[in-house]
């Protein structure tokens, strides 16, 4: 089936089996920073924005798309929230094998960004919320969390500009 | 992978019925998609809800809390009205759902016409007084939502569709809580107690005692109401209470399975349901809990 929609910011058509969901199509279109991990949205390795919201790619609809704004990683490398997000998982060593390191990233900026549109600032237990749908074997989320956090302390210093804000 | 012939998308609840009884072959229902996703059912097509209209959440000019079926978890958990009524317990179990972007689109629909016996949402809405709505093609129906759930995974709807659920506007004050246990955060529940009541002039009033995950369906226990209703709240001895819990248990039917045993969950039944009841009869009481029982 054919399927018209906003794709990171730009306007895309599909042409998707009406059973596939969105992960498969990402893939298959080239889009590889969300992950196949458990296929059953538990792992949250696949997680991207559909109008804004995360969800678990490999357990929606592709045909969900249609008519709708899907926005992976990759159409937020230039966003300064996320590259700060992203030196951040490094500078505090939140990144091990790395591959639940994408879906991570979109949560987290999620959160941030709904942060600096009212104005607050979360803590540990909103980061950790956020967190709650990505599945990580290595960093024992600690350092993770200490990343977001010290970039939360920071968010009102962050200009608003980039996909997801438009 | 899903091998669908077809995905159709309904602009309204009737096109969505019709869509489904047009055939060929056989059809389901999707919103969210997160359960259709993890076992995908042998059919021809799929009838997408989210473009129908079911959508909404809305306080209508009676009172009621209207939740539409395509109404995100996401969306019940953080909408005023719904935090707002009987001390937002549909909110918190809408919040215990799941994970965050599993919240983001699974739906309130797909998590009753799933139909599981530990459905999530369903104690807190039978505790509620929930009512259903179902449409045809070109009728509508409403029953509550006791007479809904058949059995594991069947419903009363056949081809119709689940349209939403309305929270009566007379239990928006009722004092309520709920437990669930569970293995781990994310996991389907062992039990879950789910209790809402009304307190006037001393007395009780309404009480709700909804049970999940304990029989086939999620249930009252409504002999344990029986007991209570009408009752003078300085007669409830800790004693009285926990022979509620106990005939609530002797109202489920739970089984043994791989995350529990049947006797376990048994009589977590009692120990939550009197300890619910403990904690509800114990709060302060409210403006609104005169109100309420009118």
């Amino acid at each position: 089936m054919r399927m018209d929609l906003t794709l990171n910011g730009r306007p895309a058509q599909w042409e998707a089996a009406p059973g596939a969901t969105l992960l498969a199509v990402l893939r298959d279109e080239g889009l590889v920073a969300a992950k196949r991990g458990c296929e059953t949205g538990d792992c949250g390795a696949c997680t991207v924005l559909l109008d804004g919201q995360p969800v678990n790619s490999c357990v929606v609809a592709a045909a969900r798309a249609h008519g709708h704004r899907v926005t992976t990683l990759e159409g937020l490398a230039d966003d300064p929230l996320m590259r700060r997000l992203q030196d951040a998982l490094v500078e505090h060593a939140g990144v091990q094998c790395g591959y639940c390191s994408p879906g991570m990233l979109v949560s987290l900026y999620h959160l941030l960004r709904a942060c600096r549109a009212e104005g607050t600032r979360p803590g540990d237990h909103a980061i950790r919320e956020a967190l709650s749908g990505n599945l990580c074997r290595c960093t024992g989320y600690v350092k993770p969390v200490a990343a977001a956090a010290a970039v939360a302390a920071a968010l009102a210093g962050i200009p608003a500009t980039g996909t997801e804000a438009r | 992978m899903w091998d669908l012939k077809e995905y159709r998308i309904a602009g309204s609840p009737g096109e969505a019925v019709a869509m489904m009884r047009r055939g060929p072959g056989k059809g389901v229902y999707i919103a969210g998609g997160t359960d259709l996703f993890l076992f995908p059912p042998q059919c021809d097509y799929a009838v997408d809800i989210n473009h129908a209209g079911l959508g909404a959440i809305a306080r209508t000019p009676d009172g009621d809390v209207f939740v539409g079926a395509a109404a995100t978890l996401h969306h019940i958990a953080t909408n005023p009205f719904v935090t707002g009524y009987a001390g937002g317990l549909l909110a918190q179990a809408a919040a215990h759902c799941g994970n965050r972007p599993v919240r983001s689109t699974a739906t309130l629909g797909g998590n009753l016409c799933n139909a599981l016996p530990s459905a999530d949402l369903a104690p807190a809405l039978l505790a509620l007084d929930a009512v259903c709505y179902i449409v045809d093609e070109d009728s509508q129906e409403s029953l509550p939502l006791e007479d809904f759930f058949e059995g594991p995974r069947r419903t009363v709807l056949g081809d119709r569709l689940l349209a939403g659920i309305a929270l009566p506007a007379a239990g928006a004050g009722w004092r309520a809580a709920a437990r669930r246990l569970t293995r781990s955060a994310e996991d389907i529940a062992l039990v879950q107690v789910a209790v809402a009541l009304s307190v006037a002039d001393g007395r009780l009033g309404a009480v709700r005692i909804a049970l999940g995950s304990v029989a086939p369906v999620p249930m009252r226990a409504m002999l344990a109401e029986a007991q209570l209703e009408g009752e003078a709240v300085a007669d409830l001895s800790p004693d009285r209470l926990a022979d509620a819990g106990l005939i609530a248990a002797s109202e489920c039917d739970p089984i043994d399975d791989h995350r529990a045993s049947a006797a376990y969950r048994r009589q977590m039944v009692g120990v939550l349901t009197r300890r619910l009841l403990a904690g509800l009869l114990a709060e302060q009481p409210r403006n609104d809990d005169q109100g309420s029982a009118a």
